[in-house]
């Protein structure tokens, strides 16, 4: 896909964010493919090769590939430094990022080794690439804020998640006898507990109060939440390999790093109810339910660690309520923030000085509103899939309409642009 | 130096701020500074303020917003 883009300084060009938008809603519709196809109820085991495929296609295709793209946007605008190299740290990472996330979910349906083989060393190109880029971006910026504190962490619990990941998908290829568990449990903790949450903290910084008109994060918090879930995280990963496992000091990490993920969350809540403007807004309220299912994700983990005998599914629904329910509503939320603003800057830095369409006439308010119902519908759904096999179906069918929704509302977004572009030209 | 004209777009969401900033300064005689008031640092601003030809400081405030003194450059 070809975007013709105007230059500007400071941001990259349009067509590299949108290149990665306009991808990551195939791996929605693909998540949703793999889980058909596994024909049960995958969600009963979580090592079923279906649930493990879909989960990547989640991870790697639709999120990572959405993150790489708002990186390029995000870092210049929130901390003043642009990726070096942007164009061609974008060349390099958005094919190998997605033949590695293909190549991977393939070797994982298929059982297949070469698939896995070829898999790790793309995705470890991309991700390589991509946090190398981001670090010096980072290291360069001229702010000194929370934020950019909490993006380098964000960035180191990637690398250390990153490479827990290709050695896990080696070790798989390879057959090798390796503490999978103990692996696959540290690689999980660094890449969602750690990348995912540490991102969206540190860009949630800037981006609640900025946006959606609420006062500031308190200090208090802002001073010491991502510093203190990275070394929490950084501990509860380390014990794992411990042997004997240190049980109660598992515990205690774990409980703290929940109760300060639960704490953001009701901080954040707090603060879009103090909004100045009450004007409804479908970013809004996609960050709202990330929120509460960061708040369910929390209060099911800890229920479980401290009463274990209770539900012994709330781990499994803790994890649905974070990944699902929390980083991808999130995602969603910031991604119809990002599209309608990145095709209104540019055209009007590009030139337009008059009759650049409103930021709301971008992606229609109405489409945004129906994806925001299928989400709520889709982790409605989720949320009875331990209990009614049935509702499977139902996930499926959320996925695959917020794939094809998503990805209309991307390509209208640059439909629109291209238009204007065209009339500036004229 | 002529008497700076304030411009205050604190609490305005994206992108009013710019948009008000950059209508300002079509219309600010040279040597009259714009001072503006706002409450994130708009990294963004800068890129166009200086294609443009303004040159500018910022400066934070007690409160935690920034201060922008932006003139025409001679």
């Amino acid at each position: 896909m070809r975007i013709a883009s105007l230059s500007t300084e400071q941001s990259p060009p349009i067509s590299i964010p949108f290149s990665f938008f306009a991808m990551a809603p195939l791996f929605l519709v693909l998540a949703a493919l793999m889980l058909a196809m596994d024909g049960g109820n995958p969600f009963m085991n979580p090592h079923t090769p279906a649930l493990l495929a879909a989960t990547h296609c989640l991870t790697l295709g639709f999120m990572a590939t959405v993150m790489f793209g708002a990186m390029q946007q995000i870092l210049p605008v929130l901390v003043g430094s642009k990726m070096p190299a942007s164009q061609q740290v974008a060349m390099v990472t958005l094919p190998t990022l997605l033949l590695g996330t293909l190549t991977l979910c393939s070797g994982f349906m298929l059982g297949s080794p070469p698939f896995l083989s070829l898999a790790w060393p793309l995705l470890g190109i991309a991700f390589i690439v991509f946090i190398v880029a981001s670090l010096v971006s980072l290291v360069r910026a001229s702010a000194r804020n929370v934020t950019r504190t909490a993006l380098i962490l964000a960035v180191i619990t990637l690398a250390l998640g990153v490479t827990l990941g290709m050695f896990l998908a080696h070790g798989y290829a390879m057959g090798a006898s390796i503490a999978f568990v103990d692996l696959a449990n540290a690689h999980i903790r660094l890449s969602l507990s750690g990348w995912v949450m540490l991102l969206i903290i540190g860009v949630s910084y800037q981006v609640v109060p900025m946006f959606q008109l609420t006062p500031n994060y308190p200090k208090w918090l802002t001073a010491v939440l991502a510093p203190a879930i990275f070394i929490i995280l950084l501990m509860s990963t380390l014990i794992l390999f411990l042997d004997p496992y240190p049980y109660w000091l598992g515990i205690v990490t774990e409980c703290l790093f929940w109760s300060l993920a639960g704490c953001f969350a009701v901080i954040t809540l707090k603060l879009q109810w103090q909004r100045r403007r009450r004007v409804p807004d479908a970013t809004l309220s996609f960050f709202r339910l990330g929120m509460i299912s960061l708040l369910l994700a929390a209060l099911f983990s800890l229920t479980q660690l401290l009463y274990p005998a209770t539900v012994p599914d709330l781990r499994i629904l803790s994890v649905l309520a974070f990944l699902l329910g929390f980083a991808m509503s999130v995602v969603h939320g910031m991604l119809y923030k990002i599209i309608p603003f990145l095709v209104w800057f540019h055209l009007f830095r590009g030139g337009m000085k008059s009759g650049v369409p409103n930021m709301k006439q971008i992606i229609p308010e109405l489409w945004m509103r129906w994806h925001y119902r299928l989400q709520l519908g889709t982790l409605a759904a989720t949320a009875c899939v331990l209990f009614w096999n049935a509702t499977v179906w139902a996930v499926i069918l959320g996925l695959l309409l917020q794939g094809i929704l998503l990805g209309t509302a991307v390509f209208t977004a640059i439909k629109v642009y291209r238009n204007n572009l065209e009339r500036i030209s004229r | 130096m002529g008497t700076a004209i304030l411009l205050d777009v604190r609490g305005l969401p994206p992108p009013e701020p710019f948009i008000n900033i950059m209508q300002a300064l079509q219309s600010l005689p040279g040597g009259t500074p714009l001072l503006v008031k706002i409450h994130r640092e708009p990294y963004p601003l800068y890129d166009a303020l200086s294609e443009a030809g303004f040159t500018w400081q910022t400066s934070v405030q007690t409160d935690e917003s920034f201060q922008i003194v932006i003139l025409r450059a001679a």
